[in-house]
């Protein structure tokens, strides 16, 4: 896998603003992506996203990249798609009711294995209420065989370093990613520290060495990812969305498409170890844990803080990502524990997940809250402990 | 010439990707032909299709380009020019064609038609008009006739269609060409033209679907007997000529549109 | 001065600067002053109607809950403003209003200071530059964020036509603070 610096990318002085900001954070993520080298950004208007697109808009040209308003989110995702296929390191962003469009594109994204990175800030239907209610969505919404990667910042900071992160796992993975982003989170200023341009470590895809005669598209161990090769250099790849043998060839032959949809799902389930995060926080001793993601991280690591000081030992894990499933993680609280408390900003959907990996081994309880704005820290605490009495 | 169990081996065969021959179009289709005027133009302009990027979607149409030796992105409907908006940012001296369909360009891709020509991506379009939806077995189009017989007109069209070729023009597009495959010269002299364009090309090529739009909508399954119809009913400025308006009344005109330099498409905004 | 964290609410109508005046203050704070500080807004329909209202939290930390449900600093601007947002205010809270465009006061809070911002700004020659009397008040009374931090970074963050009058803004909250004597001692509690 190439592994570069920030200070290889071309205009990379004025790419990474290093130092101490305080920064919207829809800016920092557009400061993570330009960091990470992203040279191509296609959206369509959509609050609470639209601070995305703007200074996209700005920076873009700056930095020697390309900025397109598409007229839908389809042309969004799909310009995505083209320029990514063309070398581009490549970005949208919308919101949940425009990421609902964009489901047909992330599928084609998935098939041909290009890497396109998403911000979805998600927000209530037509409303700009905050909400975490679209992760099955970012999971499943489209058509088809795949696993997605979606990783969840909880503050302006992560904003910025996981839309790192994502981008080199796109890269790496040959796979799109998306960033999970809340209206929280989107429409909050906060100190963001910008690291030296030499700190910042970035991972581009892997180019073949074959000539054309010998280059097979899509062919790679059984649950790797395939060197890329330039377009329109004379690797005649076929980029389709239907089944494709390791030649690129359409081919409907049950045995060829097996194989590839196992290897497009196996190159992250297989890899699922490497690619999940998660943080843990005093849960050596601790009698329960919350897990939480995005920004339902920071009231739960308060709440816990409430409860240790009323003598209860409660201990935080927060999820980096949540797809894939950091099962091993949660498999071993779920020994640790008696009880999982899963907070989430929606009618409680992730709890099903947490579920199946307890697998019964804890108790797991869905702390759900869906109107519009995070949990208070309060409100975590008190949930925790009407379970304690 | 190279020849192969005693026949003609067409020149043109070194564009085409082998393994995949023979092609799927129904006898008798005029996706063939279209391939066919391709193939030529590239080979006249000296054109190298493994240098370019060629862009389809889904219908009989999008099929055209599977069987060049060519970098490709397939399998999606209606997305091509949204596609094509990407690469050409990113390798703005690549030459990109798209393969459309009068469903896949006109139907369900008709916004990105429209905003593509008023941005004038750089870009070549070959649309091919067959006047019905045809792998999906004949349904009405946009630019179906009306009051013809379709799968899902039993009682005829009852909607108006749509010309592509003014629709492209009102909406920007700087160079506008219809053909019809009965016109072989015709359609590989304005593919060359298209190729050499600056900006957005459009050339639409009137062809003969038999298996479909023959046997629903006309009667007949011949090719010929479709080819004869679509002669009938389009006509060059020349044919044209000396006729009163109503003997032109809902036939096609064939010939040039627009064609004029204008700056294309490089992003929404930049630094110039 | 307001003990960590210090738990800020701006409120007023649209158009006086509400927000602004809360972003030179966290900007000020982190990037001069090295804090770390979390500006949130009303969004969704709550933002409609004309009101308006920043919240800020400034602490010697990382800061976990982004939105503090008590507050210990209230600014209102605004009647409509001050009766939504009063409630907020934790008991020994300080409050701080424009006594003229804040006429009613419906809770007797121990730290309340009255600044005519407005008047001072219009007598500067532009009601716009009310919010930075505001915060120069606040800088000199609470000790949010020093005099210089604030005018570098309102050198940065504003239209280069107004940065001298936002100068002069800063000086007469600051002036109008000590000439009548007004500063917050607080108790020295806090993280």
């Amino acid at each position: 896998m190439a592994n570069i610096k920030a200070t290889d990318l071309p205009a990379w002085e004025k790419r990474v603003q290093s130092g101490v900001h305080f920064m919207l954070g829809n800016y920092a993520l557009v400061e993570g992506a330009i960091s990470a080298g992203c040279d191509f950004f296609a959206g369509y208007p959509i609050t609470p996203a639209n601070e995305i697109s703007e200074r996209m808009s700005q920076r873009l040209p700056e930095v020697g990249g390309k900025f397109v308003q598409g007229e839908d989110e389809l042309c969004s995702i799909y310009a995505c798609a083209g320029a990514a296929l063309a070398g581009g390191k490549v970005m949208t962003a919308t919101a949940s009711a425009g990421f609902n469009y964009m489901q047909e594109g992330l599928g084609y994204c998935y098939t041909v294995e290009a890497p396109v990175v998403i911000a979805n800030v998600q927000r209530c239907r037509g409303e700009n209420y905050a909400s975490q209610a679209d992760v099955y969505q970012m999971r499943y919404g489209a058509s088809g065989d795949y696993e997605a990667i979606v990783v969840c910042p909880s503050s302006v900071q992560e904003l910025y370093d996981y839309t790192i992160w994502a981008f080199n796992l796109a890269e790496t993975y040959r796979n799109p990613v998306i960033v999970m982003s809340e209206t929280t989170i989107a429409l909050m200023r906060e100190r963001l520290d910008i690291p030296q341009a030499g700190a910042i470590e970035l991972f581009n895809r892997r180019y073949t060495t074959l000539p054309p005669q010998d280059y097979q598209p899509f062919a790679a161990a059984p649950f790797g990812c395939p060197d890329a090769a330039p377009l329109a250099q004379g690797y005649h790849t076929i980029y389709s969305l239907n089944p494709h043998n390791e030649m690129g060839s359409i081919d409907w032959d049950p045995d060829e498409f097996e194989r590839l949809y196992r290897r497009v799902c196996g190159k992250i389930q297989e890899n699922s170890d490497k690619i999940c995060r998660t943080e843990r926080y005093d849960l050596d001793d601790a009698e329960a844990a919350i897990v939480a993601y995005g920004s339902e991280v920071r009231p739960a690591l308060e709440a816990a803080r409430m409860a240790r000081e009323s003598g209860y030992k409660l201990g935080v894990l927060k999820l980096c990502n949540i797809w894939p499933v950091p099962e091993q993680a949660l498999r071993e609280l779920s020994g640790q524990v008696g009880t999982i408390y899963a907070v989430e900003m929606n009618n409680g959907k992730y709890v099903r997940e947490i579920e199946r990996c307890a697998a019964g081994k804890c108790a797991v309880v869905s702390v759900p809250k869906n109107r519009g704005l995070a949990h208070t820290a309060r409100e975590i605490y008190d949930a925790v402990m009407r379970g304690v009495k | 010439m190279e020849q192969a169990h005693g026949l003609k081996i067409n020149p043109n065969r070194k564009f085409l990707r082998p393994e995949k021959l023979p092609h799927f179009f129904c006898s008798g289709c005029g996706c063939g032909q279209v391939l066919n005027y391709y193939t030529q133009a590239l080979d006249e302009l000296g054109m190298d299709p493994e240098r370019m990027v060629h862009i389809a979607g889904v219908g009989c149409t999008a099929r055209i380009p599977v069987y060049l030796k060519t970098d490709m992105l397939h399998g999606v409907h209606g997305r091509t020019l949204a596609w094509a908006t990407g690469i050409k940012l990113m390798q703005p001296d690549t030459p990109v064609v798209i393969f459309a369909g009068d469903g896949d360009l006109a139907s369900i891709g008709g916004n990105h038609l429209i905003h593509a020509c008023r941005r004038n991506l750089d870009v070549t379009v070959v649309m091919v008009n067959n006047l019905n939806f045809a792998m999906t077995g004949g349904q009405v189009a946009p630019t179906t006739p009306e009051e013809v017989r379709t799968m899902t007109t039993p009682y005829g069209n009852a909607e108006p269609r749509f010309d592509i070729c003014q629709l492209a023009v009102a909406a920007g597009a700087s160079h506008v060409e219809r053909w019809s495959t009965a016109k072989p010269v015709q359609c590989r002299k304005a593919m060359e033209r298209a190729l050499q364009h600056k900006g957005f090309s459009l050339i639409e090529i009137v062809s003969q679907c038999p298996t479909h739009y023959g046997r629903y909508a006309l009667g007949t399954g011949d090719p010929v007997k479709v080819l004869e119809w679509i002669k009938g009913n389009t006509y060059t400025d020349a044919e044209a000529k000396g006729k009163a308006p109503e003997e032109l009344e809902g036939k096609l005109r064939l010939g040039q549109f627009i064609l004029e330099d204008r700056p294309i498409y490089q992003g929404t905004t930049s630094l110039g | 001065m307001l003990h960590y964290p210090q738990k800020i609410s701006l409120c007023g109508f649209g158009g006086q600067g509400i927000i602004l005046s809360a972003v030179i203050l966290g900007t000020a704070a982190v990037t001069c002053g090295g804090l770390y500080a979390v500006q949130t807004q009303s969004y969704g329909s709550e933002a409609r109607g004309g009101q308006c209202q920043a919240e800020l939290i400034i602490d010697n930390k990382p800061i976990l809950s982004p939105i503090a449900e008590k507050k210990n600093l209230l600014v209102a601007l605004f009647q409509t403003a001050y009766e939504k947002y009063i409630d907020d205010l934790e008991e020994d809270g300080v409050l701080v209003i424009d006594p003229q465009l804040v006429t009613r006061q419906t809770r007797k809070v121990a730290h309340t200071f009255e600044v005519p911002a407005t008047q001072i700004a219009v007598d500067l020659g532009n009601r716009m530059a009310a919010n930075m009397v505001m915060l120069g008040f606040l800088s000199q009374c609470l000790g949010t964020v020093s005099r210089e931090d604030l005018r570098a970074t309102v050198e940065k963050q504003v239209n280069p036509r107004f940065v001298e009058l936002n100068f002069q803004a800063l000086d007469a909250g600051i002036a109008y603070a000590k000439e009548h004597h007004m500063h917050y001692d607080g108790e020295q509690e806090g993280a």
